[in-house]
């Protein structure tokens, strides 16, 4: 028989006190990121718009296919940018970057198998053959500002930034990142294209507004306009008995509404491809005092 | 300048339209509208407020039905703990959980009840009437029990037959105010925000 003593019983930690604060941004994983956008662009594929989706779906993929090995961002560049409170990814800059150029370029050949309407593989033939017009159609989307007399190489050329910039917002310091304004990406200082509520570890319920250039996802206290930061006057307007887990947040303040998806209800929701399958909502919106304010560029209205 | 506004239109000013039209999807957006003309769109509000049942004060947000005109009256639908609350990061005790019915329960006190020494039941009365009568109460009571100096002769002006149990979840102000008012007139058994 042992002589020895039982042993003392150990009692874990088991965290009280502790508190689980969201993160402030969540970077994209680019390719993961449009793979997942162009399943979600498939599975949202039926109704009126079941054509114009599945083709999203196919430049989704295209998007995928070319995200990866894009170069990081200089180290010191950012770290001063951070320092300053700007946005360490500078759109201005990248208005005339070889970089931005290849991978626009990249994107445009790998859409070469996509099945697309005469005009828009027109628009892609030409992006591809003028430069100048392809550097002008660069600037327009890092601009958010669409260029009406070619609103389809807008698009396409739109669909390339985003690839460019997911790929930059990827090498950033995820945990440096601050707050630069309202409604402004951390990372490129672009404004949201829709907002998610998440359930997430450490974040359950949690509201992040998602760049609509770079992916890049903040956090925005809930209740609150993503654009103006206004707190009051904020209202929820959905298709009347929908389910789909998708509203419209409307700012009294502003008057734009941008989107607001229950991901933590419907995880398979995609801030983008769920912005455009939910276009009846806007076009409801569209009868009331509110406008748009998220920006896509797949929606872009003319 | 002028010039470059004319050509392009801000995404975000021009207001959704199909970007597939321009690239040759024509016709999708006007079968679209036609699907949804004969849906109306329902509105909803959220609200931030606070707890109402202890002083840890945690945070809730309150989603009420509506259309917000004048003469239609709000449903509260849904309360859920406040996830960007500092207190609760969007926990709820089970009470908190169980706010809603807490709000619509038919058994909510409303309005000051009164139930006379000797009878059974509660009959409602009037603010102004419960207040007076607690304040003449009261007065009556520290009239008859304050103690201005102990055993001693020390002075401790303590009033201990009557105590005060004041509002959770009240603001600072609220809770120093309360304090003024209630420990002025000595009384000794008495809890409230200001606690914690």
């Amino acid at each position: 028989m042992s002589t020895e003593p039982p042993p003392r019983p150990s009692f874990s930690p088991i965290g009280i006190g502790t508190e689980s604060r969201a993160p402030f941004a969540l970077l994209p994983d680019p390719v993961a990121l449009f793979e997942g956008r162009a399943t979600r662009f498939r599975a949202t594929a039926e109704g009126a718009l079941a054509p114009y989706l599945s083709f999203l779906a196919a430049v989704a993929e295209a998007q995928g296919r070319c995200a990866g090995g894009i170069a990081m961002l200089d180290e010191e560049a950012v770290a001063r940018s951070l320092a300053h409170g700007m946005p360490p990814i500078d759109r201005q800059g990248l208005k005339h970057d070889a970089g931005m150029d290849v991978t626009v370029r990249r994107f445009l050949d790998a859409c070469g198998g996509v099945v697309m309407p005469e005009v828009a593989e027109a628009a892609r033939a030409a992006l591809l053959a003028d430069n100048a017009r392809r550097h002008a159609r660069i600037a327009d989307a890092l601009e958010d500002a669409v260029a009406m007399e070619d609103v389809a190489g807008f698009v396409l050329a739109a669909a390339g930034v985003q690839v460019h910039l997911a790929g930059l917002a990827a090498g950033l310091p995820a945990a440096k990142l601050a707050p630069v304004g309202d409604g402004a990406c951390p990372c490129c200082g672009g404004p949201p294209g829709a907002s998610l509520v998440v359930a997430r570890d450490g974040a359950q319920g949690a509201r992040f507004a998602v760049c609509a250039a770079c992916g890049t996802e903040w956090n925005v206290v809930r209740v609150k306009c993503t654009l103006c930061g206004a707190t009051g006057g904020i209202a929820y307007h959905e298709i009347e008995g929908s389910t789909d887990g998708i509203q419209a947040e409307t700012c009294d303040s502003c008057g734009l509404y941008v989107k607001i998806m229950a991901q933590e209800r419907h995880p398979e929701l995609d801030p983008v491809a769920d912005d455009v399958a939910s276009m009846a909502l806007d076009l409801k919106l569209g009868e009331t005092v509110f406008r748009r304010g998220g920006v896509n560029p797949f929606l872009a209205g003319m | 300048m002028l010039e470059s506004l004319s050509r392009r239109a801000f995404v975000r000013g021009v207001g959704a339209g199909l970007a597939g039209t321009a690239l040759g999807f024509g016709g999708s957006e006007q079968a679209l509208a036609a699907e949804v003309r004969p849906f109306r769109l329902s509105r909803a509000l959220q609200t931030r407020n606070t707890c109402p049942y202890c002083s840890v004060g945690c945070g809730v947000i309150m989603y009420a039905r509506g259309d917000g005109s004048k003469n239609a009256r709000r449903e509260l639908i849904h309360i859920e703990g406040d996830p960007d609350h500092p207190t609760n990061r969007g926990t709820l005790c089970p009470k908190g959980a169980a706010l809603l019915d807490f709000v619509k329960a038919p058994t909510r006190t409303k309005h000051p009840m009164y139930r006379a020494p000797g009878t059974n039941e509660f009959k409602q009365v009037s603010w102004d009437w419960a207040l007076d009568r607690i304040a003449r109460l009261m007065k009556d009571d520290r009239d008859k029990n304050f103690i201005a100096k102990n055993a001693e002769g020390v002075t401790v002006n303590r009033w201990i037959s009557t105590g005060f149990l004041a509002a959770s979840a009240t603001t600072n102000e609220t809770a120093f105010m309360t304090y003024k008012a209630v420990r002025s007139a000595g009384m000794v058994v008495f809890d409230n925000q200001a606690r914690v």
